[in-house]
């Protein structure tokens, strides 16, 4: 165990190393507010939609994947948006990301993914079958 | 193996047991609803002609006030002998106005009565007595010779449309067996070829003698009289002498 | 003053239920009453009048005895068997509905042989009975479910499965309203009986006989009757059941809540069958002082019309002419300044023919406040000589039981067939029992009995008041003992009412002096409609006319869908404010629509043609954001800054009985007086009359359409084309 480690200056040299790679200060303090954590990591692939994917095995089990979400989507981010491709990564159901699986099909007619669009205006909203049970009266229209 | 043989073996049992217990349809050959048909309908107008007109209030004039509804078998007995042997929907309404009740009840007295015929029948309405004395005498083969002659069917019309066949129950001629009906008359004692002689006349318009065709007049026995032979005895005839006068 | 705060509280403890027990006064005093004869039912004794049923003395006993062919309001028929009993020294068991009790009869309801005789009976009737009880919708309430159930065998010796002489019967075509699957019928004749007893139209009948016998029509035909749907709760099994209920609920699934209908004058007791907010069929309540047991076609299957054609958000007037939705505060504010800034003499309210004590109180009473004195009521009624001052001068005073015990009854100018079906039923019952007779002044109308018809001219009513009459009619009514005169609302509209009324007061009152009973009331007056009584009880003027022709600036419509205020009659510059529950003939003229409760969906008190308060219950909540008809009155008050003084219906209704106590006595009537005043204030309108009097309905057809609720029911409509279309038919 080195001398360093004993005085967790190591941890302040991982400091310096995230800010770095976060951009500076001013992108630190542009990530504690989007997403409420700094982390270091590689960036193991980006998917169409611009979403970032970093590993780093320093973090324990569970933590070590996580995603940023691409800038557009500022604030409004939600786990719905990974798409189905990284989503195995992202859960530890493989360890091969999308574009280093050979295996992975892809067809002509499979979809685009969308977003959970629950609580937006493009929600599925179930209509009734059944007749109502009241009648209202429509009043005659003057011309 | 053997636990499902004896099984199906059991059901195949059960199922020919039930068999044996299947009875069949019990229905009348007429129908008890009207149907509107261009013979049978009510704007079909129904009069009762002149002489029947005289026959109607001799019958009303039977009843007294407030019960004429009584006359109302009789009537539709007359509408149905003024309509050649079968009762006509208008004439039930006819009768309905006369005794001026609701015309149901008139419907349900002549649906009740199997003598009230509500369908077109033939000029002739021949019925079969097949009830047991009658079938016992060879009431078959009197209803085929008739089905032969007449090319009807039981409860059908012949082609020709001047006859009717029907099988009836008892009609209490038993001692003279077999025997028909046709129209009020009956023939009685009959063999197939007098049934064909019958049919024959009848099919010439001509009306064959009613009555037993053995010989008999009546339903004495036909050997002649076994008992009763001698003289009837006269008055006081067994009784003690002491109350003799 | 006392009476009132407690008759109210016991009325409000337990609604309607509180239906008096009270005997008929004038039955009993017909006879003396022979000996009563003892009996024993399973060894209890009963004392009973001769010639009692068993069946009755048994149910006296507290012991109900099987039955489904015996009916107690029809004659006995005897004719299913299934109240078979053993009686003592009796051969073999006894038909109980039809033997009569002997003295020290007894009876054994629950010996071996008459349990073996119930089960023999059953096997019999369920050897030729569908087994569809889940497909059937009398499951559930069905008589022969539920005596199979308590009074049949354990199990079956129907082991014959390939039978196939199970008795099949083809369905009948009776009509719109009543669906027959006539396979499951068991010939009790129950209903026809009720067609050719109750309901006067011999239509039904047994035809063929034995195994074959059917029950039906035999020729293709609609039950062309006011009452039919009567015969679908008579039926003891699913032979006939109700076609716009077809298939629709259960009946453990229903919530029944007990009402009042409103689509007569005479307001019979209903019970409400709802479920999931929905009401699914309205059937009748036994009260034996209205409607018996018995409910009119229109009360009972026009309940659909509850559900269209339905106000159910309030409106307003855009700029464009058009009524769109807008939300009450909008609406309310609309209306209540259209009332503040009209002239309070300018203001028209008019009450409707269904229109509830409780919003008919508040209405007068926000109009009274702001300063206007003009609440009317579509209906007209003279107000010439005692005018609507005396109670008596516009109820059905005989009451509608009493009419049973009439011995002559004269009908002037009102086809009651169809204007109050049960009071039909009742003279009919009369009729046939009591040999009371009948005349009839009006057109020639079908009653379903004989009557003697008069004529047409409104100068015979006063050939007879004077007594100057040579009609056989005059002699007949002198020498009655309980006469009864009714006399039809509709008639008094004319010019000529005034002096028919008075004509009739007369006439009456000449007749009532003759009388032994010194109580038997002679007048009647039979109200057209619902709302009516209520509001000349609380003060409306009758008839628009006269405040119509002075030119409102406002008019405030309650309910009013008679079509008496029309447009056309309005100035231009009118406000029209409409409050119902139905978008009728008043909604279509509105500038301001407030959208109110039914009768099904509100606690609110009717008052009958006799002058009986009734309330109805809510059964069902009113659809969309219609609220309670005086609530909405309150409401507009408070925003026109004359709020009134009451905040819950208990309030309202001891506002209620400050004007007339009568209008909270639920349950009763109130006894009428002073024809003699009313007839001398009535003396100064004789004059002479010369017009023919007609009624309004005359057919069937007629009678189906008559008020917002029925005008929107599908099956109402489809019963009218019924009718049309049997007419056509040569049967």
């Amino acid at each position: 165990m080195s001398l360093g480690k004993v005085f967790a200056l190591d941890k302040v040299a991982n400091l310096f190393n995230i800010i770095r790679q976060n951009g500076g200060l001013r992108g630190v303090l542009y990530k504690l507010y989007r997403q409420d954590d700094i982390k270091d990591g590689v960036l193991v692939g980006e998917d169409k939609y611009g979403n970032k994917y970093f590993e780093n095995p320093r973090f324990f089990y569970g933590r070590n994947r996580w995603v940023e979400y691409a800038d557009r989507y500022h604030l409004n981010y939600d786990a719905s948006q990974i798409p189905a491709e990284w989503y195995g990564w992202m859960h530890y159901k493989t360890d091969l990301p999308p574009h280093q699986d050979p295996s992975r099909p892809k067809y002509k007619w499979m979809l685009d993914h969308t977003e959970n669009l629950s609580g937006t205006t493009g929600q599925y909203t179930p209509y009734s079958t059944t007749r109502p049970k009241i009648e209202a009266w429509v009043p005659p229209k003057s011309a | 193996m053997l636990s499902s043989l004896r099984t199906g073996a059991q059901g195949l049992w059960r199922i020919s047991s039930r068999a044996l217990q299947t009875s069949s349809t019990l229905q009348h050959d007429s129908l008890f609803v009207h149907r509107d048909t261009p013979e049978d309908n009510p704007s079909i107008p129904f009069e009762f002609s002149a002489p029947n007109q005289k026959r109607v209030e001799a019958l009303l004039a039977i009843y007294p006030e407030g019960h004429k509804r009584g006359a109302m078998i009789p009537l539709l007995d007359l509408a149905q002998r003024q309509n050649g042997g079968w009762l006509p929907i208008s004439a039930m309404h006819k009768v309905a106005e006369i005794l001026n009740l609701p015309r149901m009840r008139v419907y349900e007295v002549a649906t009740f009565y199997t003598m009230f015929i509500r369908k077109p029948i033939g000029k002739y309405h021949v019925q079969v007595c097949t009830t047991t004395p009658c079938w016992l005498r060879g009431s078959d083969a009197v209803l085929n010779a008739i089905k032969e002659a007449t090319g009807c069917e039981v409860g059908g019309n012949s082609p020709c449309g001047k006859f009717s066949l029907s099988e009836v129950e008892c009609l209490g001629a038993c001692v003279n067996a077999p025997m028909v009906q046709v129209n009020d008359d009956y023939y009685e004692d009959l063999t197939v070829e007098d049934t064909k002689e019958i049919i024959e006349k009848l099919k010439k318009d001509e009306k064959p003698k009613a009555g037993p065709r053995s010989g008999r007049f009546a339903s004495e026995p036909l050997g002649g009289l076994t008992s009763l032979t001698e003289e009837p005895k006269g008055p006081g005839f067994g009784v003690q002498d002491a109350l003799k006068a | 003053m006392l009476r009132q705060p407690l008759t109210r509280a016991l009325a409000l403890g337990s609604p309607t239920r509180l239906a008096p027990v009270t005997t008929r006064r004038y039955a009993e005093q017909a006879q003396a009453q022979p000996e009563k004869v003892e009996v024993f039912i399973d060894d209890q004794p009963v004392h009973v009048l001769p010639g009692t049923t068993v069946l009755q003395a048994a149910a006296l006993a507290g012991v109900e005895i099987p039955r489904f062919c015996y009916h107690e309001r029809l004659a006995v028929a005897g004719n299913c068997r299934m109240c078979l009993v053993e009686v003592e020294k009796s051969p073999k068991p006894v038909a109980a509905c039809a033997m009569p009790v002997m003295k020290g009869m007894r009876v054994k309801t629950n010996s071996d042989l008459t349990k073996k005789a119930r089960e023999g009976v059953m096997e019999f009737l369920l050897v030729n009975h569908p087994l569809d009880c889940p497909i059937c919708d009398q499951g559930g309430e069905c008589d022969l479910q539920d005596q199979s159930m308590a009074f049949g065998s354990d199990r079956s010796r129907f082991t014959d499965i390939h039978f196939s002489g199970k008795r099949a019967v083809e369905d009948k075509d009776v009509g719109p309203l009543i669906k027959t699957i006539m396979t499951r019928c068991i010939h009790c004749t129950r209903c026809i009986r009720f067609a050719s007893e109750v309901a006067g139209v011999d239509d039904f009948g047994t035809t063929g006989r034995g195994t074959d016998m059917q029950v039906g029509t035999y020729v293709e035909k609609m039950l062309l009757s006011e009452l039919s749907g009567n015969i679908i709760d008579l039926c003891p099994v699913g032979a006939l059941t109700s076609k716009p209920y077809s298939f629709a609920a259960r009946p453990w699934e229903t919530r029944r809540i007990d009402s009042v209908d409103v689509l007569d004058p005479l307001g019979s007791n209903i019970v409400v069958a709802t479920r999931t907010n929905e009401v699914l069929r309205i059937l009748p309540r036994t009260n034996e002082e209205i409607n018996e047991e018995w409910l009119s076609d229109k009360s009972r299957f026009a309940c659909d019309g509850l559900k269209r054609q339905r106000l159910v958000t309030p409106m307003l007037k855009d700029s464009r002419g058009n009524l769109t939705p807008v939300e009450w505060e909008d609406a309310v504010v609309a209306a209540a300044s259209a009332l503040r800034d009209c002239p309070p003499d300018k203001i028209l309210a008019v009450g409707g023919e269904m229109a509830d004590a409780e919003s008919l109180v508040a209405l007068k009473d926000l109009v009274n406040r702001l300063g206007g004195e003009n609440v009317c009521t579509e209906q007209y009624f003279p107000m010439e000589g005692a005018g609507t001052d005396l109670r008596s001068s516009y109820l059905l005073n005989t009451k509608i039981a009493n009419v049973e015990d009439a011995d002559f009854v004269l009908l002037i100018g009102t086809n009651v067939r169809f204007e109050a079906p049960l009071l039909n039923a009742r003279i009919r019952k009369a009729f046939i029992h009591k040999e009371t007779d009948v005349a009839f002044i009006g057109p020639k109308v079908d009653l379903t009995y004989e009557y003697m018809h008069v004529g047409d001219s409104a100068s015979l009513v006063k050939d007879l008041a004077s007594g100057t009459s040579g009609h056989e009619v005059m002699k007949r009514l002198q020498s009655a003992k309980r006469p009864v005169v009714i006399l039809g609302a509709d008639q008094l509209k004319t010019k000529e009412g005034a002096a028919l009324l008075s004509y009739t007061q007369e006439l009456a009152s000449k007749l009532q002096e003759n009388l032994q009973e010194k109580d038997w009331k002679v007048l009647n007056v039979l109200q057209r409609t619902t709302g009516q009584v209520a509001a000349l009880d609380i003060g409306y003027k009758p008839g628009v006319g006269p405040v119509l022709a002075s030119g409102p600036k406002l008019v405030y419509l309650l309910g009013a869908d008679a079509g008496v205020v029309t447009r056309e009659a309005l100035p231009k510059d009118v406000t029209v404010i409409y409050q119902g529950h139905h978008g009728d003939q008043g909604a279509s003229i509105a500038d301001i629509v407030l959208p109110g409760a039914a009768y099904t969906e509100k606690r609110a008190t009717y008052v009958n043609a006799e002058g009986r308060a009734q309330q109805t219950l809510p059964a069902v909540t009113p659809p969309g954001k219609a609220r309670e008809d005086w609530k909405i009155i309150r409401a507009l008050s408070e925003v026109c800054g004359e709020g009134l003084p009451y905040d819950n219906l208990d309030e309202v209704r001891s506002r209620l009985a400050e004007i007339s106590p009568a209008l909270v006595a639920y349950g009763n009537v109130q006894g009428n007086n002073y024809f003699a005043q009313a007839l001398a204030l009535a003396k100064s309108v004789q004059r002479p009359v010369s017009g023919k009097l007609d009624v309004q309905l005359k057919q069937l057809e007629d009678f189906f359409m008559t008020d917002p609720i029925s005008r929107a029911s599908p099956t109402m409509a489809k019963c009218v084309q019924a009718v049309l279309k049997q007419k056509q038919s040569p049967y």
